[in-house]
């Protein structure tokens, strides 16, 4: 299957939170027998875009990441997520370095100007304080230059002064459709930075939102009704403010990921 | 099918586990080291230590020059092995494939095949040492490979903290650049035949073809060439399966130097073990020694038995190689394990040459006599006169 163009006036670019899960092949999304080495090049016939995941429980190496952007065409792009070090597990004495070392790390991907952004996902026990937002401060200030978005996992971001704030900054904030559950941060349909947006698809599983597990916190199939909620309104309102749009889904679970992408790029086309 | 092996490494393991039961030892130096030992060697160190330039079985006074502000724990391998036992509790959700080391803090973890379930493998990995830290308070080094070859390298280069994920495909780029003694397998003397030919990396010894190794390392040659390409196919054992080998061990009760009760005791060693293979229809293909010094110092030989064998004979030939290779050090020594491994079936094979053959079938109908008549009138009803102290 060729990649599919969108006919909007913006350029909205659709693909999945990581490409690499062996699921997918028993999913049926790569054929019988793709090995992971293998992945990357067929998905990049489908999807313009990916968001590298893996750059989240590792800190990013030049050369592996060099070797990973060879194995995919020129004109593909990539979000890598910040390693866990900036966002999750934070030293407060060291962080600066690993800033330093997440830029050394990630460059192939810029010098190559394949990176489209640097997705800063932080964990819901980081809630709007002055401490925390003294941190996400002075973290923005380190990754400074590299096109950053921020994701809330915490409803107390979610106000005005937050995106007033990243919009003097540029900085993109994720929009995210999720399950509804209190403390969550909510699936608004905001644009902070005038060159990018960017929406992450969860999944509404709000049983397994909190299991601890992976496979049962993303295991969400969406409707097309649940898509086209996106697709005839806020999509569109969002591409008239920003120049490019990342769109991801992250649950990968069963191959619903690039299921639901497909739908939505289908959507998305026809509208 | 692509493998997915997780290698969890607690680095400086003895110390961590002390750091654990006393957190005052954080960041001080600490060196684990046996009390009481005229001329004891350090066991293991903490980065603090290492830092000042301790290292593995140096003698504990030249350590302590190195490093004055050092505390010195004796060891204790029970604890290590609580640890042990409780860090493999924690990995017992993630697999029944689970491999530990010998109370080193090392885990291989298979988890191929387990992603619907699970999740990806590098999710696994991650929230399997976080939940080690939870539980044990320990700080685990994590990799995730396709081989265990390649994760354990790969928990190498980032010793003493930290993770490294090689993508599969990538096993020969990872190790291109990498100095060869990085690489388990390949031992000191094989390192030094290499340096003699300019090769210190493993990108420059690769370029060798199976053949040259060969000529290089004869038999070995073929091992180390799969090594230096990556190539591991070794299995994760599951946890309630260990390796099927055969295990002897002496305990000296005054440590010796003296080599005909070491000769002594080696012999009475290679009868257990060869009683045990042949009850069991089994012959080991390789023999390997434990040594450990009264200072603390372990030395570990093997040499390949070719053909297998379970007769007590070849057997002692080849264990008093192995104890020729191990035993170096005028130290005195505390204990003896005799190790009999890479079990199979004997060799149906009969051997080519006459006389050859005639000796060894000499040999099995003998041993076979002896094991009749101490099943009949018990062990202590025969013995070989070198058995007999001088």
């Amino acid at each position: 299957m060729q990649r599919k163009e969108t006919q909007n006036p913006a350029q909205i670019l659709v693909g999945t939170s990581g490409y690499a899960y062996s699921e997918w092949v028993d999913a049926g999304f790569y054929p019988p027998g793709t090995g992971s080495d293998r992945m990357l090049a067929h998905y990049a016939r489908i999807f313009p875009v990916t968001e590298i995941n893996y750059t989240w429980y590792q800190m990013p190496k030049a050369p592996a990441i060099d070797r990973m952007r060879r194995k995919a065409p020129e004109d593909f792009r990539f979000a890598a997520k910040l390693t866990r070090t900036l966002t999750h597990e934070v030293d407060a004495n060291g962080w600066p370095a690993q800033a330093v070392l997440y830029r050394e790390g990630i460059a192939p991907l810029v010098q190559s100007g394949q990176l489209l952004a640097v997705l800063v996902q932080l964990p819901p026990f980081f809630r709007r304080n002055p401490e925390n937002r003294s941190y996400l401060s002075r973290l923005l200030d380190a990754l400074s230059g590299l096109p950053l978005v921020v994701e809330f996992r915490h409803a107390s971001w979610a106000i005005d002064r937050v995106f007033a704030a990243l919009e003097a900054r540029r900085v993109t904030l994720a929009c995210v459709d999720g399950p509804e559950l209190k403390d969550l941060f909510p699936p608004l349909a905001m644009v902070t930075n005038p060159d990018l947006f960017y929406i992450r698809f969860h999944g509404r599983n709000a049983a397994g939102w909190r299991s601890g597990s992976m496979q049962k916190q993303f295991d969400y199939d969406y409707s097309d009704d649940e898509l086209a909620q996106w697709s005839r309104s806020r999509i569109p309102e969002m591409t008239r403010q920003a120049g490019t749009g990342i769109i991801f889904f992250n649950n990968h679970v069963r191959g619903q990921a690039p299921k639901n992408a497909r739908m939505l790029m289908e959507q998305l086309t026809e509208n | 099918m692509e493998r997915s092996i997780i290698h969890i490494n607690v680095a400086d393991f003895a110390v961590a586990v002390e750091r654990v039961l006393d957190r005052r030892l954080d960041s001080r130096p600490v060196i684990v080291a046996p009390e009481g030992a005229t001329r004891a060697a350090v066991l293991d160190m903490s980065e603090e230590a290492f830092q000042a330039g301790v290292r593995k079985h140096m003698p504990l006074n030249r350590a302590l020059r190195r490093c004055r502000d050092a505390r010195v724990l004796p060891p204790r391998p029970d604890r290590y092995g609580q640890a042990m036992a409780r860090m493999l509790k924690s990995a017992m959700p993630c697999s029944p494939l689970i491999e530990p080391g010998e109370g080193d803090g090392h885990l291989f973890v298979d988890v191929t095949g387990s992603s619907r379930l699970l999740g990806p493998p590098v999710d696994v990995a991650w929230r399997l040492s976080r939940r080690i830290r939870r539980d044990i308070g320990l700080v685990p080094i994590w990799s995730v490979a396709t081989s265990k070859l390649i994760a354990k390298i790969a928990t190498r280069l980032v010793k003493p903290l930290g993770e490294y994920i090689v993508d599969p495909g990538d096993e020969a780029a990872f190790l291109a650049p990498l100095p060869l003694f990085l690489v388990p397998g390949i031992e000191p003397d094989d390192f030094a035949r290499l340096n003699d030919l300019n090769m210190i990396r493993v990108f420059q010894a690769a370029m060798l073809s199976t053949d040259q190794m060969e000529t290089l390392f004869g038999h070995r040659g073929r091992f180390i060439h799969d090594r230096l390409h990556g190539i591991d196919p070794s299995p994760v054992r599951p946890v309630d399966d260990p390796p099927p080998r055969v295990v002897e061990c002496e305990e000296f009760g005054d440590d010796t130097n003296d080599h005909s009760q070491m000769e002594r005791s080696l012999y009475r060693l290679v009868e257990q073990a060869g009683r045990q293979l042949r009850h069991q229809a089994l012959a080991a293909r390789r023999v390997a020694l434990v040594l450990d010094h009264t200072d603390g110092v372990r030395r570990i030989r093997q040499v390949t038995a070719a053909p297998a064998t379970a007769n007590d004979f070849t057997l002692f030939t080849h264990a008093r190689r192995v104890l020729n290779l191990a035993w170096t050090r005028r130290v005195r020594l505390r204990r003896m394990t005799l190790v009999c491994d890479r079990l199979t079936y004997p060799p149906a094979q009969r051997l080519l040459f006459e006389p050859e053959r005639r000796m060894a079938e000499r040999q099995d109908r003998l041993v076979a006599t002896m094991d009749r008549i101490r099943q009949r009138f018990g062990t202590d009803a025969l013995a070989m006169g070198r058995m007999l102290a001088a």
